[in-house]
């Protein structure tokens, strides 16, 4: 049974987490992670280093090895935890088939929203990204800033309380990613639980709660900007990064 | 973008089971018939303009030197396989395509994170396959009998459920060669190495029986003879086999299929 704290069940706990893919490599080897209800969580590390993985087996994309993972006391791979799951992928992954919004429908419907519902939700969130007058259109005649739009209006389209971002602003111009941010911001105060990966560390140390650093498959430290940067003695994020991650793989 | 005012659902407890408004199994099974449904010329046009074709060359044209077979007339006597060929091509590559089109685009990441269970998703593709095999079939008998001189469907319920268990075994197929194939490459070449060979060697255009013995033996094991046979007694009243024979044949192949797919999706083979 997952920890409960003031009766409430954290939005993410991650027991014992491992996974080794066919071809024996070792993506995550251990991992404990638990994300408080509410909590604006980054998740910092370098290419390989295991936050897709994870990310992967929170969202029931991957089967990990090793490991038990609730949401909100769920089982991961129930369909209540599920239902409370919104993931927008670092990949256009979207359906080729179905027109912008469509697509936004049919995410409705696969988590269980009546017709009308997701029809009147698809137009407000077509309208909120600003993809209203492409409604009709395919994805692949987005840009690509359009394109991260509407995997981020995707994932909010059942309205998760539980929103994972896997590097949701890599190669947005500046003015999209500021906007995108007060969104998500503005979906955190609302009460969603935001579980972020970025390679922008300015952004991470603005916009979490909290920080956790991975490596090699584990969590290396974690806590938030300000107890980090002291613990390391930094200046900022960026100093903690170089130390705990890049400075222990050039050792 | 605008602020969103949408506020996050209240948390279900912990043992409160998932209470969809709408079937999410009916939702995918929407977006398989609606894919198809897309590309209409490619996916039901083009099927039933190839097998009528075929009917009409080697049937209403050629078919005029060729001997009746069993008092049947050549072009009628093809129609039945004709008409098997084409709901297996269009339910084999209705499956292998979009299940492996959702693979590669990633796509299918959208469909394992929902609440779908995994014989939701496999129930899905697999009707998929089902509706365009059943609208493709129809097409093709709506066209090809009047062109052979009509007439009525000998065993009407042989008919219908050996169909139905063709639908089945050629919609499994796809699916499974779709959580195979690893490029376009497999895809395709799974019909012009596979299929098509079993399909002309399968007594689409002929009858076993006027083949020598080895051959006669050796057709039985060729899968899509069986599927040929039922929709020929269906339709004509008399093949190389008994229906009850061609029935259990299509039918065990229906829930060996079912099975070994079925396997695939439990334990999670798609993911890796």
């Amino acid at each position: 049974m997952c920890p409960v704290a003031d009766g409430k069940p954290p939005a993410l706990l991650v027991q014992g987490l491992s996974k080794t893919y066919g071809d024996g490599f070792t993506a995550v080897a251990g991992l404990d992670l638990e994300i408080p209800d509410g909590a604006f969580f980054g998740l910092l590390g370098p290419n390989g280093a295991g936050k897709t993985t994870l990310i992967g087996s929170v969202c029931n994309i991957v089967r990990p090895t090793t490991g038990t993972l609730t949401v909100f006391g769920h089982d991961h791979r129930s369909r209540a935890a599920r239902r409370l799951l919104g993931l927008a992928e670092q990949e256009i992954n979207v359906d080729r088939f179905l027109s912008i919004r469509q697509i936004l429908i049919y995410h409705a419907g696969y988590h269980g929203i009546g017709r009308k519902a997701a029809v009147r939700r698809a137009d407000e969130l077509l309208e909120v990204f600003r993809l209203d007058g492409k409604a009709a259109a395919r994805a692949y005649e987005l840009s690509g800033g359009m394109q991260r739009r509407l995997v981020l209006a995707r994932a909010l389209m059942h309205r998760p309380r539980l929103l994972i971002l896997d590097e949701p602003t890599a190669g947005v111009d500046v003015e999209l990613r500021s906007e995108i941010w007060r969104l998500v911001k503005g979906l955190n105060a609302a009460g969603t639980t935001v579980l972020l990966t970025t390679h922008y560390l300015e952004e991470a140390e603005t916009l979490c709660d909290e920080i956790a650093l991975l490596r090699a498959g584990r969590i290396v430290d974690r806590g938030s900007a300000a107890l980090l940067r002291d613990r390391y003695e930094a200046r900022d994020i960026s100093e903690v990064y170089d130390r705990v991650i890049t400075g222990e793989e050039v050792a | 973008m605008t602020s969103s005012t949408d506020a996050p659902p209240a948390l279900p407890s912990s043992d409160e089971p998932f209470r969809p408004e709408r079937s999410p199994f009916v939702w995918l099974f929407e977006r398989e018939v609606l894919r198809f449904l897309t590309i209409w010329r490619y996916s039901v046009l083009g099927p039933v303009l190839s097998t009528v074709l075929f009917v009409v060359v080697f049937g209403s044209a050629l078919g005029r030197h060729v001997d009746a077979v069993d008092g049947v007339s050549y072009g009628r006597f093809i129609v039945p396989g004709l008409f098997a060929q084409a709901i297996v091509n269009v339910g084999f590559f209705n499956g292998t395509t979009s299940l492996f089109e959702a693979r590669r685009d990633r796509y299918i990441h959208d469909v394992f994170a929902s609440p779908l269970r995994w014989w939701e998703i496999n129930a899905a593709l697999v009707s998929g396959g089902v509706v365009r095999g059943a609208v493709v079939g129809g097409g093709v008998l709506a066209v090809a009998l009047p062109l052979t001189g009509g007439g009525s469907v000998a065993r009407p319920l042989v008919l219908l459920f050996g169909t139905l268990g063709v639908l089945l075994v050629a919609a499994q197929v796809g699916v499974i060669a779709g959580s195979l194939a690893r490029s376009l490459d497999h895809v395709y070449s799974m019909e012009s190495i596979v299929l098509l060979p079993l399909g002309f060697l399968g007594g689409v255009f002929y009858s076993v029986r006027q083949l020598p013995p080895v051959w006669d033996v050796l057709s039985h094991l060729d899968p899509v003879f069986w599927l040929v046979q039922v929709e020929r007694i269906g339709l004509l009243g008399q093949g190389d086999v008994g229906a009850g024979w061609a029935l259990l044949v299509v039918w065990a192949l229906a829930a060996v299929l079912s099975a070994w797919s079925a396997a695939m999706f439990a334990t999670g083979r798609l993911k890796p």
